[in-house]
C-alpha cells in the first residue's frame, strides 16, 4: 500500500512492527526482507514518486570543506532515493576493509566481511546482477578478452558487476504498492523523534503544508543516507541536547567519501596492446563485468596502504575514440536522451538543459565521435589514464554538522566539512607506483604518476558516495552503532545505509548498503519484530 | 639537359661503390681503435637521446638520485647480472633484450625510481643520467 500523507484522511496514529523511514537502496530492501518475514512496515518517505523542487530543497546545506562535493544535487529525496541516478557499478568490500589495519587509524569493523557473504548473495538480485562471485579468476573461462599479462603478485585484475542501473522506483514501486505488509506514507517528513526510557516511543512525521501523523513501532529504522542520517539525529535535541546517539561527539564524524579522480597514465610500449577486457563493460550472459587493477591485500597490509581500484581510460591516437567530451553537459544531455526514450521527462530538466546547452559544443563533440565510431577502424592505443574512487581516511575532523539555518520544517541544515588527508594521496600515488612496476615489469611500457609530491587536493572530486557519520563499532566511545547497526544508546533504533560503515573501501557502497540491510532485516525479524506494536 | 652516357653512369656507381667500402671500411677499422671511454656506454646506445631521455636524465643527476659521476654510475650498473651479460655480447638485439630484462627484473624487485613523475627502473634511469652526462650535459 502507498498512500500520500497529504491526502491521509485519518489523524489517528499509525503502528506497524518497524518503522523504516526512507525508501532509497536500504530502506527498500529492509521493507521487503521483512515483509518477507511476515513483519509488518510503516515505510515512510518525504519526497513523492518524481522528483520535487520543493522537497529536495530540504536537503540543501553548505559545503565549508573540499569544495569538489555537493550536498543538494549528489542525493534524491524521493521515492528510490539516490537510487535515481546511481551509475550502477558494484563490488562488494574486500576482506581487508574490514580488518583494523595498523596503517589505517580508526580502521576496523566489528564484523568480518564472511559475515556479510550470505547478505551479498542476498543483495545481488535487489540490484539486478549476476551471481555472487567477484573473483575473476571464475569469470575469465566467460571472457573473450585476454588480461594484460600482469604479474598477478603485483597487481591482479579486479571485478565489478554492472546493475543496468537498478532505479528503485521503476523497479520496486508496483511490488511495494502490492505488499499487504508494507504501509508506505509520501510526503511524510520526520520531524520527531520522541524517547522513552532509552527507547524510542514513536516517530513524528509532517508534510511541507504541516498535516502530521505518529508512527509507532517495535523498532525504528532510520534509511536516509549519509549525511540525512546524521542530520536526524544531531536535529532530535529536545531530550538528549547533543542529540540522539550523540553522547561521545560521534554523530556526523568520520564523512567519508570516495577520491574520485582520473590521474596518472600508463604510456604502452607497443602498437598492439589490447586493453578490451578493461575499457568496456563486458556481457558474459549472466552478468556485466567491469575489470580493473587493484593491489593484492597482502602488498595493501605490508605498506600499510589504502585500498583501490584503477579503471583503464583509453586514450586513442585517433581522437574519434576518445572519451574526453564527457563532462557535465554531456551528462545532462545523455540523461535527456535516455529519459525521453523511455518517454518520460527527465528529472530536473531545465538543470539538465542548461547544462546541455551551455556545453553544446563539446556534445556536438560527442555525437560526432559516437556517429563516426561506427564508420572508422579503432585507433591505436597509446596510453590509459586510472580512474578510481580511491579509499579515504577515516577521520574524525571530517564531518557533517549543523548550522543555524534552517528549511521550512524548523530543523537546522548541515554544513560538510569534507577533509581529506595529504597522506591518503600519498598512498594513492604508491599504489599507482605499484602498478607502474607491475607494467614495466611485464613490459607493457611506463607509467606517469599524476599525483605530485606533495600532493594536490584539487585533483581529487566526490564519488557522490557519504559515509561513515554513523559508523559501526562495538564501543560506543568508538561507534554510533553496533555491529547489528542498533544506536548504542537507544535500545530500539537503527541505522541503516553507508552511514554505518566504520571504512569506505574503495568499492561503490550501493551492494553493502542492500547487504546491510538485508542482515539488519534478518536481525530484527529474529528480535521479535514479527509481533506488532499494538 | 644532356643525355646520361656510361660515362656517366658508371662514374657514380664508382663515387657509390667508393663511398659504401669507405664508410663499411671505416666501420671495420673503427672496431679496432681503443676508445678513451669504458665499454659500458656502449649501452647507451640503448637509450633513446631524445628530450625527454635527456631530461630525466639531467632530473636523476638534478635531484641526487644519482652522483654527476659516470665512472661511478657505470660501476654501479654493471654489478647489474644482466647488464653484465649484455656487456659480453656484440649482438645489439641481444644486448637490447637483456637490458630490457634487467628492467623487467628492477621492476619486480620494487628497483624503482620516480623521475619528474615517470615510474622508471633503476637500470633505465641511471642509463639516461650517464647518456644525459656522455652527451656533455645538454638539453
Amino acid at each position: 500500500m502507498i498512500v500520500d500523507l497529504r491526502e491521509y484522511e485519518s489523524e489517528e496514529p499509525v503502528s506497524g512492527a518497524v518503522c523504516v523511514v526512507g525508501t532509497g537502496p536500504a530502506g527498500i530492501t529492509l521493507a521487503l526482507e521483512l515483509a518477507r518475514q511476515g513483519v509488518d512496515v510503516v515505510l515512510m518517505e518525504s519526497g513523492g514518486r518524481t522528483y520535487e523542487a520543493e522537497t529536495q530543497a530540504l536537503y540543501d546545506g553548505e559545503v565549508v570543506g573540499d569544495p569538489n562535493t555537493d550536498v543538494s544535487s549528489s542525493r534524491l529525496r524521493q521515492f528510490g532515493g539516490t537510487s535515481g541516478h546511481w551509475t550502477g557499478l558494484c563490488a562488494p568490500l574486500d576482506p581487508i576493509d574490514f580488518e583494523k589495519r595498523p596503517g589505517v587509524p580508526d580502521s576496523g569493523w566489528p564484523i568480518t566481511r564472511a559475515d556479510l557473504d550470505p547478505y551479498y548473495a542476498r543483495a545481488q538480485p535487489y540490484l539486478q546482477l549476476g551471481p555472487f562471485d567477484y573473483d575473476f579468476t571464475a569469470w575469465q573461462a566467460k571472457l573473450d578478452r585476454a588480461p594484460l599479462p600482469l604479474d598477478p603478485a603485483m597487481v591482479r585484475d579486479a571485478v565489478y558487476q554492472q546493475s543496468p542501473p537498478t532505479r528503485f522506483e521503476e523497479t520496486y514501486w508496483e511490488t511495494i504498492e502490492a505488499t499487504d505488509r508494507i504501509a508506505c506514507f509520501l510526503h511524510a517528513n520526520l520531524v520527531d523523534i520522541e524517547l522513552a526510557d532509552d527507547a524510542v516511543a514513536h516517530f513524528e512525521f509532517s508534510t511541507l503544508d504541516g498535516r502530521r501523523i505518529r508512527v509507532s513501532a517495535t523498532h525504528y529504522v532510520l534509511a536516509c543516507g549519509g549525511i540525512e542520517n546524521a542530520r536526524i539525529l544531531l536535529n532530535c535535541n529536545r531530550q538528549r541536547v547533543a542529540g540522539i546517539g550523540n553522547e561521545h561527539d560521534l554523530v556526523g564524524r568520520y564523512y567519508m567519501d570516495h577520491l574520485n579522480c582520473e590521474t596518472s597514465t600508463i604510456l604502452f610500449a607497443e602498437d598492439d596492446i589490447d586493453l578490451g577486457l578493461y575499457d568496456q563493460v563486458i556481457e558474459t550472459g549472466v552478468a556485466s563485468l567491469s575489470v580493473g587493477l587493484k593491489l593484492p591485500a597482502e602488498v595493501m597490509r605490508e605498506e600499510g596502504l589504502l585500498n583501490n581500484t584503477a579503471f583503464l581510460v583509453p586514450e586513442y591516437d585517433d581522437a574519434t575514440f576518445n572519451d574526453d567530451f564527457r563532462d557535465r553537459g554531456w551528462v545532462s544531455f545523455s540523461t535527456m536522451v535516455k529519459s525521453f526514450s523511455r518517454g518520460r521527462v527527465p528529472d530536473r530538466f531545465a538543470e539538465n538543459y542548461c547544462n546541455a546547452v551551455e556545453d553544446i559544443d563539446v556534445i556536438g563533440v560527442g555525437v560526432y565521435r559516437h556517429v563516426m565510431r561506427h564508420f572508422v577502424p579503432a585507433g591505436r592505443t597509446v596510453a590509459a589514464r586510472l580512474r578510481q574512487d580511491a579509499e579515504p581516511s577515516p577521520r574524525a575532523d571530517s564531518r557533517v554538522y549543523l548550522t543555524d539555518d534552517t528549511d521550512p520544517l524548523g530543523w537546522r541544515r548541515i554544513a560538510l566539512d569534507w577533509q581529506i588527508a595529504p597522506s591518503d594521496l600519498d598512498s594513492l600515488r604508491r599504489t599507482h607506483e605499484h602498478i607502474g612496476a607491475a607494467v614495466g615489469a611485464a613490459g607493457l611500457g611506463r607509467l606517469k604518476l599524476g599525483i605530485p609530491d606533495p600532493p594536490d587536493l584539487d585533483v581529487v572530486f566526490t564519488g557522490y558516495h557519504h559515509i561513515g557519520t554513523t559508523r559501526m563499532h562495538d564501543s560506543p566511545r568508538s561507534g554510533v552503532v553496533d555491529a547489528n547497526c542498533k544506536v548504542h544508546s537507544v535500545k530500539n533504533l537503527y541505522m541503516a545505509g553507508s552511514s554505518v560503515f566504520t571504512t569506505a573501501g574503495t568499492a561503490n557502497p550501493t551492494l553493502t548498503i542492500v547487504a546491510l540491510a538485508a542482515r539488519l532485516a534478518d536481525h530484527l525479524g529474529s528480535s521479535g519484530a514479527s509481533q506488532t506494536k499494538s | 639537359m644532356g643525355n646520361i652516357t656510361r660515362r656517366i653512369v658508371l662514374g657514380l656507381a664508382g663515387i657509390a661503390g667508393v663511398g659504401a667500402l669507405a664508410f663499411g671500411g671505416s666501420l671495420a677499422a673503427c672496431r679496432l681503435v681503443p676508445r678513451n671511454s669504458p665499454g659500458f656506454f656502449a649501452y647507451l646506445s640503448e637509450i633513446a637521446r631524445d628530450q625527454a631521455a635527456r631530461r630525466i636524465g639531467r632530473a636523476m643527476v638534478g635531484s641526487g638520485h644519482v652522483s654527476g659521476d659516470l665512472e661511478a654510475i657505470a660501476a654501479r650498473i654493471t654489478q647489474r647480472p644482466l647488464i653484465r651479460e649484455a656487456f659480453a655480447t656484440g649482438c645489439p638485439r641481444t644486448r637490447r633484450r637483456l637490458v630490457q630484462d634487467q628492467c623487467a627484473a628492477d621492476f619486480r624487485d620494487g628497483r624503482m625510481v620516480s623521475v619528474e613523475g615517470w615510474v622508471l627502473s633503476e637500470t633505465e634511469a641511471e642509463l639516461c643520467a650517464a647518456a644525459w652526462i656522455a652527451d656533455g650535459r645538454t638539453a
